[in-house]
């Protein structure tokens, strides 16, 4: 296939654009790497897991899990919902992907991250007619996509010569640390977040990580009780 | 079921999820708006697992609360939050919180 002019010239302005967001990522993709094989998975499912799964944020949240040897549906079940904020923006994406081919959706559905979504939702708008958008949501896309092969697999490679002593495998959990701060952006969040942690402690002996599905049911009603009862609407 | 036949299937698992979420309103070309209940308990929900994740992991070893100055990893999450809160820099509460978790699990003697 040849690409046109425009196609490039698209393709190279989403890349530039998302190239500044490879700071923040590369250490992450670094401690992610590393995090992965010391809590035990093989090298080579390491590198699957990034490139197949491809989400930083639910490959760091599995890794407790793994460690404690939790229930598969437990897990993924835990991959559901620290990846639903994709949902809404799957919502905001589809109508400016929605003349494309199905092959093309599948693919930039697939390589959906976070910050090149940012970049995407503020300088386009869905009636926009132009025909080259799509070109530059997969420049920068694929920018990101690269970075975090390339971090995790230093990670990876990294990792398995760290003696185990170190424990390094608890930057996953510093790192969902760092994570869920940003999210505690109103009251009645940092509410639910609250009851999630207290009741996902206090439900610690349950059988099945059931704690864990407690502590996140606990925290949604929690969180839409002090939204409700609190005067200024979020 | 072995370790590494368990990684394969969580993976395999957790791509489809991925995917899924990513895909369910592109790749059917879908026009349909959020509800707004729904949009809010989107926003409550990914918080709400991550602190579940964290603070059991933090706050329990082999199983029990261990909510004392002799559990490193309580001591070295709560460091975390404190540069988190501060700095909002993810490196610097990765580095910082895996130096202090490794000062107290030295001076605690594991």
């Amino acid at each position: 296939m040849r690409l046109h002019d425009e196609q490039v010239s698209a393709l190279r302005q989403g890349a530039l654009a998302s190239a500044s967001l490879l700071v923040g990522m590369v250490p992450w993709g670094i401690v992610a790497g590393v995090a992965m094989v010391s809590a035990g998975l093989t090298q080579a499912q390491a590198v699957a897991m990034s490139v197949l799964v491809f989400a930083g944020s639910a490959q760091l949240a599995v890794l407790p899990l793994l460690i404690v040897k939790a229930p598969l549906w437990v897990i993924l079940a835990t991959t559901l919902v620290v990846n639903l904020r994709y949902v809404i923006y799957s919502a905001v994406l589809a109508p400016h992907f929605g003349h494309l081919s199905r092959p093309w959706r599948a693919l930039l559905s697939y390589i959906t991250v976070d910050g090149v979504f940012a970049l995407f939702a503020a300088r386009f708008r869905p009636e926009d007619a132009d025909p080259y958008k799509h070109w530059f949501f997969l420049g920068g896309s694929l920018v990101m996509w690269c970075g975090w092969q390339v971090s995790t697999s230093i990670g990876v490679f990294a990792g398995a010569m760290i003696p185990k002593e170190w424990s390094l495998e608890f930057a996953s959990t510093l790192g969902l640390i760092a994570l869920v701060m940003p999210l505690l952006f109103d009251r009645a969040v940092v509410w639910g977040a609250f009851a999630a942690g207290a009741v996902a402690l206090a439900a610690a002996g349950l059988p099945l990580n059931l704690g864990l599905l407690a502590g996140i049911a606990a925290g949604v009603a929690v969180g839409l009780a002090v939204a409700r009862l609190s005067p200024t609407k979020a | 079921m072995g370790e590494v036949a368990f990684g394969w299937m969580l993976i395999t698992g957790m791509a489809v999820v991925a995917f899924l979420v990513r895909a369910v309103f592109i790749l059917p070309g879908s026009r349909l708006r959020l509800p707004p209940t729904a949009e809010r308990v989107l926003r409550y929900a990914p918080a709400a697992a991550l602190v579940a994740i964290i603070i059991p992991d933090i706050a329990l070893a082999h199983g029990v609360w261990a909510i004392s100055i002799d559990n490193p990893r309580l001591i070295g999450g709560l460091a975390a939050f404190a540069i988190a809160a501060a700095t909002r820099s993810i490196l610097l509460t990765i580095v910082g919180g895996m130096l202090v978790f490794t000062l107290a699990r030295i001076l605690a003697g594991g």
